[in-house]
C-alpha cells in the first residue's frame, strides 16, 4: 500500500510534466497517493505494528513505518491531501502552474519519505530534497528580489541546520546506534554530547526554535499558499519529528541538561514567536511567527516529557509526549487551514494586509467560517484542537513543579506560567485576526468587492475545520495510541488529573456541556424584537477614519512590554502655509534577533570572508606552499599519534 | 447518594442562581463602609429582571459575532459554575473538575466578548476588549501558578483534591500557601474587574475595561452578560475560597468553612474596593508580574521543604 501510494504521488509528479494532461488529475493523483500513505499511517500509529524494515546503520537503503513514524505519515497526509485538492484551481491562477504543480507532489513526496527512512542515507538526502524544494517553489512563483534575498535567507540558515542533522546522523551511525539504542549508551558522554547538540540545532533550526528562527517569518509568507500550508503545517511537524525520535531513543531518558534545554528552548520560541506575531500587519507573516509559537509548545512538551522520563515518572512522561504530539497533530491542521484560507483572501481581496480586510465572514462566509474555526483552535479556545493539548502539557509541566529539586521545579513552573501566557497571547493574536479580517465593516476597497472563490478553495479549509473540531471535542480515543509511542508508556493508564475514566481527555463532556448551555440560553433568550441604532463613538460615524486597526488593539501589550519590544514610533507633521493639512504616524514592532543577533553575526561572517579572500592572491607559488605546510602539519601531527 | 453529597450538588447547582448575590454584597458593605445607604443586596436580581423584559438594540453593521457573544460567554460561565465543587462532595461531572478547564472556560468567555467588540467596531468596546486581553496575558499565568501552588500537595490539578489535600491544615503553616493566597487575590481582583484593576461602577468610557464591550448591548443580551460577570465573582471565589483558606475535612463543617470564607472574601473586596482607587493602567501588568514572581518564590519555597 505504501508503494502504491508513492507510485501515485510519483506519477502525478510525472503527470505534470506531460503537455496534454491537465494539472487537475494530476493533483488528484497526488492527492490520492498522500491519502493511502496517511492510511497506512494511521493504521501503523493505531494499530501499534511495525512495516517494513526496522532502522539500520548500514548503507543499504531501506524503509519502514512504525508507529511514531505512522503519526507523522497520518499528520502530513492530513496536511497535504487537502493543500493538494486546493492547488487545483489556485494553481490555475498562478505563475508557471505545471512546475508548481510538480513541486507540490515532491515536496509531499520527500516528507513522507523523511519520515519513513530507516538509514542515514535515505534519511540525509530526502531532507535536503524537502529543504529544497520550497525554495524552488518560492523561486517559480515569484522571482522577484525580494523572494531571491529571502531563498538566500533560508538556505544560508537552513544549511547551518541541515549540517546539525548531518552530524548528529552520521555521529549515530558511527556508534551503530541508528539501530539499537544500547549503541548510544556505550557510546560515552561525548559522543552523547555531540548528537545531542547536533540534533538539537539541526531540527529545531527546522522547526524554528528560537534563535535559529529568522529564516521561517521570511520564507513561509512567499510560497504559494498550498506550499506554504504544507511547509508550516507538516515541515516543521517533520523537523520535530526528528526531535521527537531523538528524546525517545534514548535509553532510559536523556540526560537532564538535555530534557532542560530542550524545555527552555521550546518556551522560549513560544513566547517569542507569539509576541512578535502580535505585532504583525501581513496575514501570512503573522501565521509563520505563530508557526515558530507552536513549535515550541511541542518542543516544550518533549522538554518536560524528557525531564520526567529521567525523573522516573514513566507515565507522566507518557502523558507530555502524548500532550505534545497531539498539540503538532492540532497545529498542523489549523495553521495549513490558515494558510489555505490567506491564499484565498488573498485571492479575493487583492491583499494580505490584515487593515485592510473586515467583514469578510459575511461576504465569504465558507471561507470566513474557516479561517474562524482555526483562529479560535490556534487561540485554544475550548473546546477546539489545540485546547485538550495545552491543557495536557500544562498538566505535565504541574506535575515537574512538584518536583523535590528546586531546578526541576521553577523548570516546571517557568513553563507552566510561560505556556500560559503564551495562550494568553495568542488569545490577542488570533482575537485581532478574527475580528479585523472577518468581522464588522469592510475597511478597504478590496475587502468590499470580495467574493466567494471556487468550490475546492472552499472544501479544503472546510474539511481541515472539521478536523479542528473533531479533534478537540474528542482526542479520547487518540490520547492512549500517542501514549504507547514513549519509551515507557503502556497506555493503558492515563496520568490523574488530566483523566476522568473512560475518555482520556473529558473535552467532549466539556463540549455537550458547553452546547447544552448554550442552547438552553439561546432558546430562553428567545426572538425579541431588535432595534438598529447607530454604534456609540461620541456621536461620530465609526468609518474608516476612526475604525480600530490591529495597532490599537495591541497598543496596550506594546505598552507593557515596551521595554524588551523597544517599539519604534515616528509623527510626522504636513504643513503648508502653517496649516496642519496632516499627521502620519509611523510605528512598528522591529525584530530585535534582526538588530542584535543576526546583523553582528551576518556581519562578522562577511568580514572573516573579507580576511579569508588574502589567501587568493592568484600566486601559485604562495598555494603551493601552503599546501606543504598543510601536509607537514598533517605528517607531524600524525608522527605524534594526534590523529589516533 | 448521601445527604452530605446531595447537599454539596444542589449547593453547586445553586451557584447559577446565587451568584448576583456577590456583586450584590459587595456593592451593598462598600456604600455602608461609605457611610451612604446605597442599594440592597438584592439590586442585581432587579436589574436582571427588568433588563429581561427590555427589547434588544443591534448596532449597525454588526453580525453573527455579536449576536452570539452574550449566549456563548453566559454558556461558558454556567459550565464553570457548574464544574468548580462546592466542597469534595457532589456529583462528578463528565467534564471533570480540571483547574485548567476552568482557565480555558473563562478565556473562551473573554473571547467572545472581545469579538463582539470587533463586531460593532466602536471605538470604547474594542479599547475595553484590548486591555482586558492584555491583562489575560499575565493573569493567566498568575492563575496557572497559583493552580500549581494548590496541586502541589494535591498531586493533581482537579478541584476537588485540591480541597481534599487543604483540609484540616492552616495555611499559614506553610509559606507556599502565603504566596499562593497572595497572588489568588491579585486573581481576584482582575477576574471579578474590581478596583483597584478596574472599577466596575464606571460611567466614564475612556477608564473603562470590562464594562467596555457591554456598551452597545441592551435588553437581554446585557442581562445575559451582567449575569455572567455576576458568575465570574462566584466562580473565582468560591475557588479562592477553596484554596487559599482554612476548612474542616468533613462535609457540613466545610460547607460552613466555605460559606463563611465566601462571605470573608465579599467583605475583604467592599473593604479594598473603599480604601483604593483605580490604578492607572499601565500599572496592572508590572503588578501582576509581581504576583507572578510571588508565586514563583512559593515553588521554590515547596520545594525547598520537599528536598
Amino acid at each position: 500500500m505504501l508503494v502504491a501510494g508513492a507510485g501515485s504521488i510519483a506519477c502525478g509528479v510525472a503527470l505534470t510534466g506531460v503537455r496534454r494532461a491537465g494539472i487537475a488529475v494530476a493533483l488528484l493523483l497526488q492527492a490520492a497517493g498522500t491519502a493511502l500513505v496517511g492510511a497506512v499511517g494511521a493504521v501503523c500509529l493505531l494499530d501499534g505494528r511495525t512495516v517494513g524494515a526496522g532502522f539500520t546503520s548500514d548503507l543499504e537503503p531501506s524503509l519502514g513505518v512504525d508507529p511514531l513514524s505512522g503519526l507523522f505519515l497520518l499528520l502530513v497526509a492530513l496536511v497535504a491531501v487537502p493543500a493538494a485538492l486546493y492547488a487545483i484551481p489556485y494553481l490555475a491562477g498562478a505563475r508557471r502552474p505545471r512546475t508548481l504543480a510538480a513541486l507540490t507532489g515532491l515536496f509531499g513526496l520527500a516528507l513522507a519519505g523523511v519520515v519513513t527512512a530507516r538509514d542515514a542515507v535515505t534519511f540525509l538526502a530526502l531532507w535536503e530534497v524537502m529543504t529544497l524544494v520550497p525554495a524552488a517553489a518560492i523561486l517559480v512563483a515569484r522571482g522577484d528580489a525580494p523572494a531571491r534575498r529571502a531563498v538566500f535567507e533560508y538556505l544560508a540558515v537552513t544549511r547551518i541546520g541541515g549540517a546539525g542533522v548531518w552530524v548528529a546522523l552520521l555521529a549515530l551511525a558511527h556508534h551503530g546506534a541508528l539501530g539499537d539504542p544500547a549503541g548510544l549508551a556505550a557510546a560515552g558522554g561525548g559522543a552523547q554530547a555531540l548528537v545531542a547538540v547536533a540534533g538539537i540545532v539541526g531540527f529545531g533550526t527546522k522547526a524554528g526554535l528560537v534563535p535559529l528562527h529568522a529564516w521561517l517569518p521570511r520564507a513561509h509568507p512567499l510560497a504559494p499558499s498550498n506550499v506554504s500550508a504544507v511547509m508550516s503545517g507538516a515541515m516543521v511537524s517533520v523537523a520535530l519529528y526528528g526531535l521527537a525520535r531523538l528524546l525517545t531513543g534514548w535509553p532510559g531518558g536523556p540526560p537532564a541538561w538535555v530534557g532542560f534545554t530542550v524545555l527552555a528552548l521550546g518556551a522560549l520560541s513560544a513566547l517569542t514567536g507569539i509576541l512578535y506575531a502580535v505585532f504583525q500587519a501581513d496575514l501570512k507573516r503573522l501565521l509563520a511567527f505563530s508557526t515558530i509559537e507552536n513549535a515550541g509548545i511541542v518542543t516544550a512538551a518533549l522538554g518536560a516529557a524528557a525531564l520526567l522520563e529521567a525523573r522516573g515518572e514513566a507515565r507522566w512522561a507518557a502523558t507530555a509526549l502524548a500532550a505534545g504530539l497531539l498539540h503538532a497533530l492540532a497545529h498542523a491542521l489549523a495553521k495549513a487551514l490558515l494558510f489555505l484560507t490567506a491564499g484565498s483572501v488573498e485571492r479575493a481581496t487583492g491583499g494580505l494586509r490584515i487593515d485592510a480586510m473586515g467583514g469578510l465572514l459575511g461576504r465569504m462566509p465558507a471561507t470566513g467560517g474557516a479561517t474562524l474555526v482555526g483562529a479560535l483552535a490556534l487561540a485554544g479556545v475550548p473546546v477546539l484542537a489545540g485546547f485538550a493539548s495545552e491543557w495536557a502539557t500544562l498538566g505535565a509541566l504541574i506535575e515537574l513543579a512538584r518536583a523535590d529539586a528546586v531546578g526541576t521545579a521553577l523548570a516546571g513552573a517557568l513553563g507552566a506560567a510561560a505556556l500560559a501566557a503564551t495562550t494568553g497571547l495568542a488569545v490577542v493574536c488570533f482575537v485581532a485576526l478574527a475580528g479585523l479580517a472577518l468581522l464588522g465593516r469592510p475597511r478597504g476597497p478590496g475587502a468590499a468587492a470580495a467574493t466567494e472563490v471556487p468550490g475546492p478553495m472552499r472544501w479544503a479549509p472546510a474539511a481541515l475545520a472539521a478536523g479542528c473540531v473533531a479533534l478537540g471535542v474528542a482526542p479520547g480515543p487518540l490520547m492512549p495510541a500517542l501514549e504507547r509511542l514513549a519509551p515507557g508508556g503502556d497506555g493503558a493508564e492515563v496520568a490523574a488529573g488530566v483523566g476522568v475514566p473512560g475518555a482520556s481527555l473529558p473535552t467532549l463532556g466539556a463540549a455537550l456541556a458547553l452546547g447544552g448551555a448554550a442552547a438552553l440560553l439561546a432558546v430562553a433568550r428567545g426572538r425579541r424584537p431588535r432595534a438598529a441604532a447607530p454604534v456609540w463613538n461620541c456621536g461620530q460615524d465609526a468609518g474608516r477614519e476612526l475604525a480600530w486597526t490591529s495597532a490599537a488593539f495591541t497598543k496596550p501589550l506594546r505598552l507593557a512590554f515596551g521595554g524588551m519590544l523597544r517599539p519604534r514610533r515616528g509623527v510626522e507633521v504636513v504643513a503648508r502655509a502653517g496649516i496642519v493639512r496632516e499627521i502620519r504616524h509611523r510605528g512598528g514592532v522591529p525584530h530585535l534577533f534582526d538588530s542584535l543577533l543576526y546583523g553582528p553575526t551576518a556581519r562578522a561572517a562577511l568580514a572573516g570572508a573579507g580576511a579569508a579572500r588574502r589567501l587568493q592572491s592568484g600566486s601559485i607559488r604562495q598555494y603551493i606552499a601552503a599546501l606543504v605546510g598543510v601536509v607537514v602539519l598533517l605528517l607531524a601531527l600524525a608522527r605524534a599519534g594526534a590523529l589516533g | 447518594m448521601r445527604a452530605a453529597d446531595a447537599a454539596a450538588t444542589a449547593a453547586q447547582m445553586a451557584g447559577l442562581a446565587l451568584a448576583p448575590l456577590l456583586p450584590g454584597g459587595v456593592q451593598a458593605l462598600k456604600a455602608r463602609l461609605q457611610g451612604r445607604r446605597g442599594p440592597g443586596v438584592l439590586q442585581p436580581y432587579r436589574e436582571l429582571r427588568r433588563l429581561w423584559r427590555r427589547g434588544t438594540v443591534d448596532p449597525e453593521g454588526s453580525g453573527a459575532a455579536y449576536r452570539w457573544a452574550p449566549v456563548a460567554a453566559a454558556a461558558a460561565l454556567a459550565v464553570c459554575v457548574l464544574v468548580v465543587p462546592v466542597g469534595a462532595w457532589g456529583t462528578a461531572w463528565p467534564a471533570g473538575h480540571d483547574a485548567l478547564l476552568l482557565v480555558g472556560l473563562l478565556a473562551l468567555a473573554r473571547i467572545a466578548v472581545a469579538l463582539s467588540a470587533w463586531d460593532t467596531g466602536g471605538g470604547f468596546g474594542l479599547m475595553g476588549a484590548s486591555r482586558e486581553l492584555a491583562f489575560a496575558v499575565v493573569g493567566e499565568a498568575l492563575l496557572v501558578l497559583v493552580v500549581l501552588l494548590a496541586a502541589i500537595p494535591a498531586g493533581s490539578t482537579d478541584l476537588r483534591a485540591m480541597w481534599e489535600a487543604g483540609a484540616g491544615t492552616g495555611p499559614w503553616e506553610d509559606p507556599a500557601r502565603w504566596c499562593a493566597a497572595l497572588a489568588m487575590g491579585l486573581v481576584v481582583l482582575l477576574e471579578t474587574g474590581r478596583q483597584p484593576i478596574d472599577n466596575p461602577d464606571t460611567h466614564l468610557e475612556l477608564t473603562m475595561v470590562h464594562e467596555g464591550p457591554l456598551l452597545e448591548y441592551a435588553g437581554r443580551d446585557l442581562a445575559l452578560l451582567q449575569w455572567t460577570a455576576a458568575a465570574r465573582h462566584w466562580v473565582v471565589l468560591v475557588v479562592a475560597a477553596s484554596l487559599a483558606l482554612p476548612h474542616p475535612g468533613d462535609a457540613a463543617g466545610g460547607l460552613a468553612a466555605l460559606a463563611l470564607g465566601v462571605l470573608a472574601l465579599v467583605g475583604g473586596l467592599a473593604l479594598v474596593e473603599s480604601w483604593q482607587a483605580k490604578m492607572r493602567l499601565l500599572r496592572v501588568p508590572p503588578t501582576l508580574l509581581a504576583g507572578v514572581a510571588v508565586a514563583l518564590a512559593g515553588v521554590v519555597s515547596a520545594a525547598w521543604g520537599a528536598g
